[in-house]
């Protein structure tokens, strides 16, 4: 976390600068089945993020090394757009891509019945054209989209969304503000119908107590993010004319 | 020609009579309480339910829940028929791309021909197009193919087009409907992959009037008036 | 990954062309339809989705203050790159940018310097001290086919819509980057023996080599470039650059009606 300064991030009145209540998160707008070259794709917009998600396979995985004899592999890329940020970033991977990808792929290898499709890989690719903080739980919501639209079995659907602390006050879905000047992030991957746990990080300082409230305000926070999800599945099918 | 096997239940007996709003679901949604059905395809056990585990139409048949998915991948099965096409030949075998996973293995014991060790590419080689049997799956998905059976050749003429394999068992329904319509209104020669591949020999124009009526299938996905957007589609090109 | 093509698809594209069609009933000069939208992302300072036929590319502009090159200090730059990532087809690998990224990212590149539509003079600060740098990033999301003429319509878009962030910068307010002229490129492949405009996936599969031809609207050529096996006469390049004129003066057009 950036540290606290003396950037207020509340209000006099309770609320948050963009006013929004505590436990309030920014919209959330979701399509699926958005890139035609894809087996099955998402594009998710989560306040100003902006992640764009394509799945392929199952295929065979490639290089042997990754294959695994008795289950398919998540082959996972999260990636930011040179110009998703306001500074631009450098193409190609770095530390921090790495690690998203890694416990990405290992939180949706979860939930995705793996087992079904030995010595294969599916190709999970999680593009970011626009951030402004959580660009990872947006990433995890979107790539959940893509796998089911791509047929792939899942025990549940995967739902990413991040609590943390600002000004010693808990708050749901932390703005770019507040994830710069704020105290804590806890973001996580939740399965929202069986309320699993399987993508899990967190930086900065909580109590328990504290914790605890972040953990409510995520579990309900994924439940209506989940409806968005199932709302996008529905209506690609249900008004469904073409592709894209 | 392969029989219109129904991979995920049998049409005939459940779907159509029921006339009700069919329930699209998705993965991890509970379609049903555990104690009395039984878990069918796309579907598992949960706790007290049985969720399904892809996005598609939540069914009911004998007891049996299942989910006929919306998309599905081709994975291979024994004893389908499948339009390949060769990536690499050996002295005295070949793999052949068939839209799935893996790619199959045609031994030289399996082809059609006589043929001479060393001399596989004689007869086909990268880049042919083969109309093939899956002879066997093991437990690791290798797949070993066959061209021994009527009618399995390579395919000299013609052109390939695709479709997703859940969309094959549409074309299929209801002995070939839209797939005898295809037929008459392009007066083309189709044989249709359980692959999700249609090769199809005719006229270019011809051809053409397939590969039209193949993309309003794809686009018009699960819907469930198909057959009477390809038959106004057949009508359009009878009045041509 | 490399991709095998079916004899049959070869087969069908020589048939078809023999009788002057194509494989999806367009003519050979005929486009599929395009999308054009600007100022989509939200964190980039110009921006450009291009939605051509089933191919899907983002172009986003940002600014950065630097130092000039020594042997030019009253010259600002311009960079633009281009990924082809695993998102936008089966057949792109992860791994460091490929042979045919970095050609996309400079053919498009070649076209917006050559043309002389941004003055570099004008992007100095301070000389000898500050200048700005432009900077481009195609990104293709899916290649349906024609990534090359997507990309450089997104790019070009883009770039005319851009905001210098100043205020940011702390060199004044913020004004609208001056881009003086609208290039824009006209790609043509060989299909099936002869050449047509933008092929799609399975005229790529198929064909053979593609010739990029960027104009602006002066007509004149700003940037040419042969990819692929294969070589083409000089009557043919002569018939396809009249093609490209009518084509690529459509193009600007088209960007132009997004400038405000």
């Amino acid at each position: 976390m950036g540290g606290y300064g003396d950037v207020q991030l509340l209000r006099d009145d309770g609320l948050r600068l963009d006013g929004r209540k505590l436990d309030e998160m920014r919209e959330v707008q979701i399509e699926a089945g958005v890139l035609p070259a894809a087996d099955g794709s998402a594009w998710v917009k989560h306040g100003l993020n902006v992640a764009v998600c394509a799945v392929y396979g199952p295929m065979e995985a490639h290089p042997r090394k990754i294959q695994r004899q008795d289950r398919a592999v998540i082959d996972l890329r999260y990636n930011m757009a040179p110009f998703s940020t306001s500074d631009r970033i450098r193409p190609g991977f770095n530390r921090r891509s790495r690690e998203i990808s890694k416990v990405t792929a290992e939180a949706l290898e979860s939930v995705v019945l793996v087992e079904r499709y030995p010595r294969s890989k599916i190709r999970v690719e999680i593009e970011i054209l626009s951030a402004e903080a959580g660009t990872r739980c947006v990433g995890i919501t979107a790539a959940s989209v893509a796998l089911a639209d791509a047929g792939i079995p899942m025990r549940d659907m995967i739902v990413g969304v991040a609590s943390g602390k600002v000004e010693d006050t808990v708050v749901l879905d932390l703005d770019k503000a507040e994830d710069n000047y704020g105290q804590a992030d806890l973001p996580m991957g939740i399965l929202p119908t069986t309320e699993e746990i399987a993508f899990l990080q967190m930086d900065g300082d909580l109590s328990v107590e504290e914790f605890n409230l972040c953990m409510e305000y995520n579990m309900k926070a994924a439940k209506e993010i989940h409806e968005i999800q199932m709302d996008a599945l529905r209506r690609r099918y249900e008004s469904k004319n073409g592709g894209a | 020609m392969g029989s219109p096997v129904g991979r995920h239940g049998d049409k005939e007996m459940t779907g159509a009579k029921e006339g009700a709003v069919q329930r699209l679901v998705t993965p991890g949604e509970a379609i049903g309480a555990s104690s009395g059905a039984r878990a069918g395809t796309g579907t598992l056990k949960q706790g007290d339910n049985i969720i399904s585990t892809k996005l598609g139409y939540a069914k009911e048949n004998n007891g049996v829940l299942f989910v006929e998915p919306i998309y599905s991948a081709y994975l291979p099965r024994s004893g389908d028929l499948v339009v390949g096409v060769i990536e690499s030949v050996r002295n005295n075998l070949w793999f052949a791309e068939v839209n799935g996973p893996f790619n199959g293995l045609l031994p030289m014991s399996l082809a059609p021909w006589k043929v001479e060790f060393g001399a596989a590419r004689e007869h086909m080689d990268i880049g042919d197009v083969m109309l093939a049997r899956v002879q066997e799956v093991d437990e690791a998905h290798n797949i070993v193919l066959t061209m021994k059976g009527v009618g399995l050749r390579k395919l000299k003429e013609g052109s390939v087009l695709e479709l997703p394999v859940n969309l094959i068992k549409t074309i299929r329904e209801n002995n070939e409907e839209i797939l005898n319509i295809l037929k008459e209104i392009s007066d083309c020669r189709i044989i249709v992959g359980d692959n999700g591949r249609i090769w199809v020999d005719g006229d270019p124009a011809n051809i053409t009037t397939v590969r039209d009526g193949i993309d309003l299938i794809k686009s018009m996905g699960h819907e469930s008036n198909v057959l009477s957007s390809i038959q106004n589609y057949a009508n359009e090109r009878r009045n041509n | 990954m490399v991709e095998i093509v079916s004899n049959l698809l070869r087969q069908e594209l020589a048939n078809l062309a023999a009788a002057d069609k194509r494989i999806d009933g367009r003519g050979r000069w005929e486009s599929r339809d395009i999308l054009l939208e600007t100022d989509c992302l939200y964190n980039a300072e110009g921006s450009a989705k291009v939605t051509w036929g089933d191919t899907i590319v983002y172009a986003g502009v940002k600014f950065e203050v630097r130092a000039p090159w020594p042997d030019r200090p009253t010259q600002g730059s311009l960079m633009c790159g281009a990924e082809l990532r695993p998102v936008a087809a089966l057949k792109y690998e992860a791994g460091p940018p490929s042979p045919e990224s970095i050609e996309l990212g400079r053919v498009v590149d070649r076209g917006i310097r050559e043309s002389g539509c941004i003055d570099m003079d004008s992007l100095c600060i301070i000389p000898g001290e500050k200048v700005l740098g432009v900077m481009i990033d195609i990104h293709v999301l899916s290649d349906q086919g024609n990534v090359f003429d997507a990309s450089a319509l997104a790019a070009i878009a883009a770039l005319k819509t851009a905001i210098v962030p100043a205020e940011r910068f702390d060199i004044g307010e913020d004004y609208p980057l001056q881009v003086q002229k609208t290039p824009t490129m006209c790609t043509f492949t060989r299909v099936g023996g002869r050449y047509v405009i933008d092929a799609n996936v399975e005229e790529e599969t198929g064909g053979e080599e593609r010739v990029h031809i960027t104009l602006a609207e002066e007509g004149h050529l700003h940037s040419l470039q042969k990819g692929l096996k294969g070589t083409l006469t000089p009557a043919e390049f002569a018939e396809i650059l009249e093609v490209a004129q009518n084509r690529c003066a459509e193009l600007a057009e088209l960007v132009k009606s997004k400038e405000a």
